[in-house]
C-alpha cells in the first residue's frame, strides 16, 4: 500500500511537471541550440555597437565609443537569472576611459503570484513619457549621449517582491541597502573661473540610508492607476558649497554634489477613450529641511498630464509638465550696503555666493517660480514596413524659458543590422540649466549597432 | 396521379434550391470563420518576410489565446530578432467594441496601454496587417455573393464583402475583399484585398489546413502577396496546440513583463 502510494505520488509529480508548461511559455523558457538538437533554458543574446556624439562648442567629439553587450537569461522552472554587462572602450569628454558595465544582473524566483528578485536592477515606474515624477528609483547617467535613452539608466542593488493579488492588481515592494546617485557632470560646464567641483557627499553605506518603496497597480480595461511611496535618498541630488578660497582676492568656490532625504507620495492613470490615451502623473515630495540647506529643495507637487492618439499613421503624445512648490520663498538679490567697507564686501560676498547656489540647486530641482509650466510633444512614425522609424520630441520650459528639439532618425537596414542618425538642441538663456549644457550637449550622434 | 408525381418533384426540387440559394452571403462568411479554430490555442509561428529583390527577414512569434466570457484573450511575444526579442502584446478582443491593447518592450521595462485603432498598420514589418490578425466584425460589411468558382481543384463560392462606411473602410486600410470558400468545408482558400480606389493589393493564400481534435480547422500556411510591390510574406505555424492551458491571470497586463 505504501509502495503504491509513493508510486502514485511519483506519478503526480511528473504528470503535473508535464502538463506545468504550456507550448508558449516553453517556447519562452527554452531557445533551440545551434545544431537544432534539443533546447537549452539558457539565452545569450547583445550587441556590438560604435557611437559617435559631436559638433557641440566645447567638444568636437562628445563621446566616441565602442561597446559590446552582453545579455544573458536562464529560467529554468521557476527561477530566473537576468544579466546585462557592457564592456566599453572610447573617449567621453577628452579623456580615455574603458568600462565594464552591470546594466543588470540579478537572480530570483517567480511563479504566478509571487516573485522575488535580487541584485542590481532597473526599476521604471510611471505612466507618462519621459518624465515621471513617481519614478524615484533608478539614477541616471544624464552625460552618456547615445541615441537610445534607456542608456542612461543606471541599476541600483535591491530586493524587489512583486505580488499579484488578482489579474488586475499586483503590489510591489522594494528596499534598496545603498544609495547610488545620477551622474551629472556639472564640472564639464563653462561656469566661470570661480567655481569648481569637488567629489560628491553622498550618505554613508548604512542601512539607516537605505531606501523603501512600494507600488499597488491596478491595470482594469478601461483604466490603469498606481499608487505609491518612496522613502530615500533621491538621486536627483543636489550641490552644496564645500569651500570658498578667498586667498587670491577673487573667491573661488568649490561645489560638491550633495544627497537629500525625501518621501514621495505619486499616483498614476491611463485612460483609453475611443483613438486617444489620457495618461496623468502625479507625485507630492516632501522634504526636512530646518537648516535651510541650499541642496534640499522645498516640498513639492508635481504633476505631468498627457494625451496620446495615432493619426496618419503617426504616433502624437503631448504632455504638459508642471511643478508647484507648497512652501516657495522668493530669494533676495544682496544689496552691498557700504561699498567702502571690506567687512561689508565680506559680507555681500558671502550673500551673493550663496544666492548664486541657491538659484542653481532651484534651477535643478524646477523650483524657480511657485509654479513651474513645462510642455513636450512627441511625434514617432515607422514606415518602410517597420524599417524605418523617425521621431521628433520637442520640448519648451515656459518659466524658464528654456528648449530641446531631439530629431532621430532609425534604420534597420537587415534582421542584425541597425543604423541610427540624430541630434540635439537645447537653448536657454545665460546661467540656465540648457544654457549651459547647449555648450556640451548640442549636437549630433550617429550609431551602427549588430545584434545577436 | 401522375400530375400530382410531378407536383411534388417539382416542389422538392425547387424547395432544395431554394435553401441552397437561401443561404446568404453573410452565413457563409459566419459559416467559414466558425470552421476555424481562433479562440483557444496556443502556437509558434514563424513569419519570412521576403522583399522584391529577394533579400530576407524572419520573425519568430508564440501565440496563445483564450475565450473569457465574450472577450478573446490574446497575448504574442516576439521570440526573434534578437533586438524584438521579450516584446510582448497583449490583446483583449471584444465583439461590439475597440480592443483593449497593451505592450511591453524590455527596453521601457513597462506595460504600456496603447491606442488600437490601427488595424491597417503592417504586423511586424510583413504584408499582413494588424487587422488580418483577428476575427473581423461582419456587421461592419455588405456582403455579396458574386458567383462560383474552381479554385485549385475546389468548388468555391465567391464572396465579396463590402466596408459599410468610408471610415471601415480606411481604419481597414482595404475597400472591399473577395474571399474565396470552399461549398462543402466552408474553408477559405484565398482572399484578395482592393485599396480604397478599388485597385487590387494584396492577396493571401491560405493552405496546409489541418483538422483538429475539435472539428473545426487551422491553417499551417498562409501566404500574403503585395500585388503593387512584389513583396510577400509567408506564415508558417511551426507548432500548434488546441486549447490553452494558461489561466485568465496570464492574459493580465501585470503578466507581459514576466
Amino acid at each position: 500500500m505504501k509502495r503504491f502510494a509513493s508510486i502514485f505520488f511519483v506519478a503526480c509529480l511528473s504528470v503535473s511537471h508535464l502538463f506545468s508548461q504550456s507550448l508558449f511559455e516553453s517556447a519562452l523558457d527554452s531557445v533551440s541550440t545551434d545544431n537544432g538538437e534539443g533546447t537549452s533554458p539558457i539565452s545569450m543574446n547583445g550587441y556590438t555597437r560604435g557611437s559617435v556624439f559631436g559638433g557641440g562648442k566645447t567638444y568636437d567629439l562628445a563621446t566616441t565609443f565602442a561597446e559590446f553587450a552582453l545579455q544573458t537569461n536562464l529560467t529554468k522552472g521557476k527561477t530566473l537569472l537576468n544579466s546585462d554587462i557592457r564592456f566599453r572602450t572610447g573617449v567621453f569628454f577628452n579623456q580615455n576611459e574603458q568600462h565594464v558595465q552591470f546594466k543588470e544582473l540579478y537572480a530570483g524566483y517567480s511563479d504566478d503570484i509571487f516573485s522575488v528578485m535580487l541584485g542590481n536592477q532597473i526599476v521604471s515606474w510611471g505612466r507618462t513619457d519621459g518624465f515621471n515624477p513617481t519614478n524615484n528609483i533608478t539614477p541616471n547617467d544624464y552625460f552618456f549621449l547615445t541615441a537610445d535613452p534607456d542608456d542612461q539608466k543606471l541599476s541600483n542593488f535591491m530586493l524587489r517582491s512583486k505580488i499579484r493579488a488578482s489579474q488586475f492588481i499586483d503590489i510591489e515592494l522594494i528596499g534598496i541597502p545603498f544609495y547610488i546617485p545620477s551622474n551629472y557632470r556639472y564640472d564639464l560646464f563653462d561656469m566661470g573661473p570661480n567655481v569648481t567641483f569637488g567629489p560628491g557627499v553622498y550618505p554613508e553605506k548604512k542601512l539607516k540610508n537605505g531606501a523603501l518603496a512600494g507600488r499597488v497597480n491596478f491595470d482594469l480595461p478601461q483604466i490603469g492607476w498606481s499608487l505609491s511611496y518612496f522613502n530615500g535618498y533621491d538621486p536627483y541630488h543636489g550641490f552644496d558649497v564645500q569651500d570658498v578660497d578667498f586667498s587670491t582676492g577673487n573667491p573661488i568656490l568649490t561645489n560638491v554634489a550633495a544627497a537629500y532625504r525625501k518621501q514621495t507620495i505619486g499616483a498614476d492613470f491611463a485612460i483609453p477613450i475611443q483613438n486617444f490615451i489620457i495618461r496623468g502623473e502625479m507625485a507630492y515630495n516632501i522634504t526636512d529641511n530646518p537648516d535651510n540647506k541650499m541642496y534640499i529643495p522645498a516640498s513639492d507637487f508635481s504633476y505631468v498630464g498627457g494625451l496620446e492618439t495615432n493619426f496618419s499613421g503617426f504616433t502624437i503624445i503631448a504632455q504638459y509638465i508642471g511643478k508647484a512648490v507648497s512652501d516657495f520663498k522668493e530669494l533676495t538679490v544682496p544689496v552691498l550696503a557700504d561699498p567702502t567697507n571690506p567687512m561689508a564686501q565680506m559680507e555681500y560676498a558671502g550673500q551673493m555666493i550663496d544666492y548664486e547656489n541657491r538659484l542653481f540647486n532651484r534651477k535643478i530641482f524646477n523650483q524657480q517660480e511657485k509654479t513651474n509650466h513645462a510642455a513636450s510633444l512627441t511625434l514617432t512614425k515607422s514606415f518602410g514596413y517597420d524599417a524605418w522609424n523617425a521621431e521628433l520630441t520637442a520640448f519648451h520650459n515656459f518659466t524658464s524659458k528654456e528648449s530641446l528639439i531631439r530629431p532621430k532618425l532609425t534604420w534597420k537596414i537587415n534582421d542584425s543590422l541597425a543604423t541610427a542618425i540624430g541630434g540635439n538642441y537645447m537653448k536657454g538663456e545665460d546661467k540656465t540649466m540648457f544654457g549651459y549644457a547647449s555648450k556640451i550637449m548640442n549636437g549630433a550622434f550617429l550609431e551602427l549597432k549588430a545584434t545577436f | 396521379m401522375k400530375s400530382k408525381k410531378i407536383f411534388a418533384t417539382i416542389l422538392l426540387v425547387a424547395l432544395f434550391t431554394g435553401n441552397l440559394f437561401a443561404q446568404s452571403a453573410n452565413e457563409i462568411n459566419k459559416k467559414s470563420m466558425d470552421a476555424i479554430e481562433v479562440g483557444n490555442m496556443e502556437m509558434i509561428s514563424t513569419i519570412n518576410i521576403r522583399d522584391a529583390r529577394g533579400n530576407n527577414r524572419v520573425r519568430k512569434i508564440t501565440t496563445a489565446s483564450k475565450q473569457f466570457g465574450n472577450v478573446t484573450k490574446m497575448i504574442i511575444r516576439f521570440i526573434s530578432p534578437a533586438d524584438v526579442k521579450g516584446t510582448a502584446l497583449l490583446v483583449h478582443d471584444y465583439e461590439k467594441k475597440s480592443d483593449d491593447m497593451w505592450i511591453y518592450m524590455p527596453a521601457l521595462r513597462k506595460v504600456r496601454r496603447i491606442v488600437s485603432s490601427e488595424k491597417s498598420k503592417n504586423f511586424m514589418g510583413s504584408e499582413f496587417t494588424n487587422g488580418d490578425m483577428s476575427k473581423p466584425n461582419l456587421d461592419n460589411y455588405n456582403s455579396t455573393i458574386l458567383g462560383s468558382v474552381n479554385y485549385g481543384g475546389r468548388n468555391c463560392w465567391k464572396i465579396q464583402s463590402v466596408g459599410k462606411t468610408s471610415a471601415i473602410q480606411a481604419e481597414d486600410g482595404f475597400s472591399k475583399r473577395i474571399s474565396y470558400i470552399e461549398k462543402s468545408t466552408y474553408l477559405c482558400h484565398k482572399v484578395e484585398y482592393y485599396d480604397l480606389r478599388g485597385r487590387l493589393h494584396r492577396t493571401q493564400t491560405i493552405s496546409d489546413y489541418r483538422r483538429l481534435k475539435n472539428g473545426k480547422y487551422f491553417a499551417y500556411k498562409m501566404v500574403m502577396e503585395n500585388n503593387k510591390n512584389g513583396r510577400k510574406s509567408e506564415m508558417i505555424i511551426n507548432n500548434f496546440q488546441l486549447g490553452s492551458n494558461l489561466s485568465e491571470s496570464a492574459f493580465a497586463p501585470a503578466a507581459l513583463n514576466k
